[in-house]
């Protein structure tokens, strides 16, 4: 009788029953980034499940360029991520032209001063993409000015991509070998050097704000309780979910495309790949929010440094276009991959040797990262979902294409 | 109780530090502007202008266009339509012509003298039959005093930028229909037009041109003035 | 204890008090401007009753617009901060804003959940609005303006009456029959039940000091000058201060305090589900709700309507209060601009684990300070004095080392 009253006092319920409530998160919400329906079912505040339903902004990517021409394809890649639309020209450009076989051996190669412009311009738009999620990413925990702070940031950039290609968001500025010529820049000219002298001052203005931001948001004590320690991916859950970039890396994978794999003209720069740490004394746990947020912030210093090679040593002179009179790739298949600002974005097409692709399909990293959400989020609370979705900083455009 | 009393001080440290650089920013001047009332960007700090190439609103200058359909082509979207048949042989309303473009941002359409294929640049250049000339005002004034009359404008070669040629036209146009609506703004079209007569409105007109009705977004891009009873008028219209 | 009842400490409550000012005003100012034959009829109670009536209904129309301008100057400041300008088509600068959008609210539709509780959310704006402009009966605005609230329990009166808010609150959330205004409602019962405590206890540092619960008694001891005002009383009062500042922010449900209407989270908490009028009455009694806690706190910390030197009306009187306390408004506003959200149970962990803990360490040390300074003289406020000046110095020298080292080691 004891005993049995021993271990019945042991036994406290700690987690009484209590019904269980379904709460549909979005698919209009504040903080979904987008249109993204997470059905919760929810102890109180702890969330028991969150199962994301994806789809919302589905646009047939995908089967809408078997339709279309090599170059139609390019500004439909630009609606993938919006937000760092350069990087997807960039990446079904480079693809095609893996599949073109056009290399320095060819007569028809990419220009020396396109790929320099590529890697300028790219470069600018990683920061421009990482200061958007910087900015969302203070919003949803709480803090609006960073938001704003970041978007005010955002938008010098945005003036300097619409002076080179002539737009703000959609750019279609990266073309199959080569850049697009609908502003001209003449190498050497006025033009060219006040551009560049813009893109330096932009540069010594955003530098320190770097460390602004980091105090303001990234060492606040309040961010880091809310993030640190939060949905902890350990490195094989990040690999076995196939999470790439900043998300993989926070996990303490030392992966980056740009060094590792390096494509176009990237081996010429010096940078650093940022890898999240343990740190104890502050409390960050490998893999956390905060770490994936803090290495986006890094990522943001290390573009800062590859850009101001590239203006250190000017624009080299030439053609901006690869002399490619129609763009019919040879039968066959490709996969290519490079790093956007969200992760690897590959490209797998087929061609026939017709002007149009058989198929095309694109691998992308929000889609894989938001496969994660399901497990990380089991027993957290729902402002921890929401800590979540924005750390691993989810375009839906891209998830859904 | 150390760490309980260094949370307390990390919060209220990093507390404090936000607070600093909000409240600097306070005193900072605003990053914004009154968009409809400021719209003419007149200089003001941080007012910006609408950059030069800005791809706003399709346009198409009808006179110059040939009707080769590259544009309805390389359209993603499909947002352009163009019908029209083929001209019997022997009736193109005009021969090859050259848009010259200078460096001071002008154009000048029409036909340059004793031309060949190649094109040397450091000589003067005599353009005749001029039909249309776009630029700074002072600019197109000059011109229309210097020789409207002969339609014969003398440049030297140093001026110039580029010259385009443009193909006869064999093509009698029915339709020319840009539908805005469905427009993605992507530029292809621009870039594969051999006359450079489809452009887009780089100036706030290009870009401030909402409608109330879906259908007042299609523009319709008229050519049949230009093609009037007269086979007289015509030829002049055209040359 | 039986004493404490006994001696009737209910009893001891003077509710009489507040009905003086009417009667004053009735004998003073009314009968002898009456004519003789009606003067010596008049219904001193009904006159006494009507008076307090044309008082309060003048108080309910003119308190309302303390919103309206709080709002504009939320907007107006959150910009600044944002680097914009703000709203700035409606009236010159845009000054006329609030108005036009209380104007549009009103003529909105007035919509009803059909499965929800009708009555308890048709009731539940009045509640949250009756009860957060109830607090302002018993706040001293000024020398000479009449207190309609003056009760000799005056401050616990206020924390009577804004705790019935939470009771709104529920039942907003309860009735919408939605589920994130029931998120929000809980959240909202939690937080602002576990921060009264701290709150009291901040408050209970002072009462010790003045030995009263009377809101013009608290402010009577205050005006000798700045060194009189309580907060430098001692430096536990110093303390309570911010916590009772802190504390305040969440019971107003501001940021980093704002779970039960964290936009990013639950949409809009406990009224997510109310448009038009009511939503207004929200709106209006969150910011009534701000000023009043702003006001409570100059009363009891900062001197109230006292002045910064004893003989001189720099910053005193019925001005020198509203600046003070639009001052402590500008505070919260900066915080709310700076600050991301705290999540719930950090909420409760700082509340819980570190306001209470340090709030009754404040009470033994204002106890013990009580027994060491009987009264209050030059001493004791100069001892005070120099232990706040030492403690900041002393922070500020751990921060300026901090400084030199950034906080946040770099992941190498």
């Amino acid at each position: 009788m004891e005993s049995t009253q021993q271990t019945e006092s042991k036994i406290i319920e700690l987690k009484p029953f209590t019904d269980e409530m379904v709460v549909n998160m979005g698919p209009q919400h504040p903080s979904t980034h987008g249109v993204l329906r997470l059905e919760l079912r929810l102890d109180g505040e702890i969330v028991r499940e969150a199962i994301p339903h994806i789809g919302y902004l589905h646009r047939c990517f995908e089967k809408h360029s078997e339709n279309l021409s090599y170059p139609q394809i390019i500004p439909f890649t630009d609606r993938m991520d919006y937000v760092a639309a350069m990087n997807q020209n960039w990446g079904f450009c480079l693809a095609v032209e893996k599949l073109l076989e056009m290399d320095e051996t060819k007569d028809f190669a990419v220009p020396e001063r396109a790929e320099y412009l590529r890697v300028l311009i790219c470069e600018l738009n990683r920061i421009a993409s990482h200061l958007l999620s910087f900015g969302t990413y203070g919003m949803d925990i709480g803090a609006f000015t960073p938001f704003l702070y970041a978007f005010r940031d955002r938008e010098r950039l945005l003036l300097l991509f619409e002076k080179i290609c002539g737009a703000r968001l959609t750019y279609n500025y990266i073309r199959i070998g080569g850049v697009s010529e609908i502003i001209p820049m003449e190498p050497g000219s006025i033009d060219e050097q006040n551009y560049l002298d813009e893109i330096e001052s932009f540069l010594d203005y955003f530098e320190p704000k770097i460390d602004e931001y980091n105090d303001l948001l990234t060492s606040n004590s309040i961010f880091s309780e809310r993030t640190m320690g939060v949905a902890v991916m350990p490195a094989e859950m990040a690999i076995s979910y196939g999470a790439t970039g900043p998300n993989l890396r926070g996990s303490g994978v030392d992966w980056d495309l740009r060094r590792d794999e390096p494509y176009s003209i990237y081996d010429r720069f010096d940078f650093d790949v940022p890898v999240a740490k343990d740190i104890p004394e502050l409390g960050a746990v490998l893999g956390d929010c905060w770490s994936r947020y803090k290495v986006r912030m890094d990522e943001m210093k290390e573009s800062v440094k590859i850009v101001r090679q590239i203006l250190a040593e000017g624009l080299p002179d030439g053609p901006v276009m690869a002399d490619l009179k129609a763009v019919r790739p040879p039968k066959g298949e490709i996969y290519y991959r490079s790093e956007a600002p969200r992760g690897e974005l590959g490209f797998y097409i087929v061609s026939d040797g017709t002007p149009k692709p058989v198929r095309v399909k694109g691998r992308s990293p929000c889609f894989s990262a938001l496969s994660a959400l399901q497990e990380l989020s089991r027993g957290l609370m729902v402002a921890d979902i929401i800590a979540i979705i924005g750390s691993i900083d989810i375009v839906m455009g891209e998830v859904d294409r | 109780m150390d760490r309980y009393i260094r949370n307390i001080y990390k919060g209220v440290y990093t507390v404090l530090v936000g607070m600093r650089i909000t409240i600097r920013q306070f005193f900072e001047p605003n990053v914004t502007h009154q968009y409809p009332y400021e719209h003419d960007f007149e200089k003001k700090r941080n007012v910006r202008e609408i950059p030069k190439g800005y791809r706003g609103q399709l346009y198409n200058r009808i006179e110059d266009c040939i009707g080769c359909k590259k544009c309805e082509l390389i359209c993603p979207v499909d947002c352009i339509t163009i019908t029209g048949d083929k001209l019997p042989k022997g009736e193109q309303l005009w021969d090859s012509m050259n848009v010259i473009h200078l460096k001071d941002g002008r154009e000048i359409i029409g036909l340059i003298e004793g031309e060949d294929k190649k094109l040397n640049l450091d000589e003067e250049m005599t353009v005749t039959n001029i039909t249309s000339r776009q630029g700074p005002q002072e600019v197109v004034d000059r011109l229309e005093q210097s020789g409207d009359e002969s339609r014969t404008q003398t440049i030297s070669g140093s001026e110039v930028s580029r010259v385009v040629t443009r193909n006869p036209v064999v093509f009698y146009l029915d339709q020319f229909d840009i539908d805005m609506s469905l427009c993605m703004y992507c530029g292809l079209c621009t870039e594969v037009c051999p006359t450079e007569c489809l452009t887009m409105i780089d100036t706030l007109e290009g870009i401030e041109y909402s409608k109330f009705d879906r259908t007042d977004l299609i523009f319709n891009f008229d050519k049949q003035e230009m093609y009037g009873k007269d086979e007289a008028e015509t030829e002049e219209a055209a040359d | 204890m039986s004493d404490f009842f006994s001696d009737g400490f209910f009893n001891n409550i003077n509710l009489q008090d507040s009905s003086n000012w009417a009667t004053d005003f009735v004998q003073d100012v009314i009968i002898p401007r009456l004519p003789e034959a009606v003067a010596g009829h008049f219904p001193m109670e009904l006159g006494t009753v009507l008076v307090m009536l044309a008082f309060a209904g003048i108080f309910v129309a003119v308190v309302p617009l303390l919103p309206l301008v709080l709002v504009l100057a939320e907007r107006k400041v959150a910009a600044r901060f944002q680097n914009r300008t703000g709203p700035m088509r409606v009236g010159p600068w845009g000054t006329l804003q609030t108005l036009a959008d209380g104007v549009k609210l009103i003529f909105k539709e007035d919509f009803i959940p059909p499965q929800g509780d009708k009555v308890l959310f048709l009731l539940a704006p009045y509640v949250i609005f009756a009860c957060s402009f109830a607090v302002f009966a018993a706040i001293p605005f000024g020398d000479g303006i009449p207190i309609p609230g003056d009760f000799n329990i005056g401050i616990f009166y206020i924390m009577a009456i804004s705790s019935v808010i939470v009771m709104g609150v529920i039942m907003a959330g309860w009735s919408s029959n939605s589920k994130w205004s029931l998120l929000g409602s809980l959240r909202s019962a939690a937080q602002i039940v576990s921060y009264e405590i701290p709150l009291g206890l901040s408050i209970l540092t002072v009462v010790m000091l003045v030995e009263s619960l009377s809101m013009s008694k608290i402010v009577d001891t205050q005006s000798g000058g700045i060194f009189t005002w309580l907060i430098f009383r001692s430096p536990f009062t110093f303390i309570a201060f911010f916590i009772f500042f802190i504390s305040s922010i969440a019971e107003v449900n501001r940021t980093p305090f704002d779970l039960p209407e964290a936009e990013s989270e639950i949409v809009a908490g406990f009224h997510t589900e109310y448009s038009g009028m009511r939503f207004a009455l929200f709106f209006i009694a969150e910011y009534a709700n701000m000023f009043a806690v702003s006001a409570i706190g100059v009363t009891l910390f900062l001197g109230g309507w006292q002045g910064v030197l004893p003989g001189f009306d720099f910053l005193g009187g019925f001005p020198g209060f509203v600046i003070k306390t639009l001052g402590l408004v500008f505070l919260m506003m900066w915080l709310r601009w700076t600050l991301p959200r705290l999540r719930v149970d950090q909420l409760m962990n700082l509340c819980w684990k570190y306001f209470i803990p340090i709030s009754f360490f404040n009470i033994l040390g204002t106890g013990i300070w009580g027994l060491i300074f009987k009264e209050d003289n030059v001493w004791s406020i100069g001892i005070s004095c120099a232990i706040i000046y030492v403690g900041l110095i002393s922070a500020y020298a751990i921060a300026g080392r901090n400084l030199a080292r950034r906080p946040e080691p770099q992941p190498s």
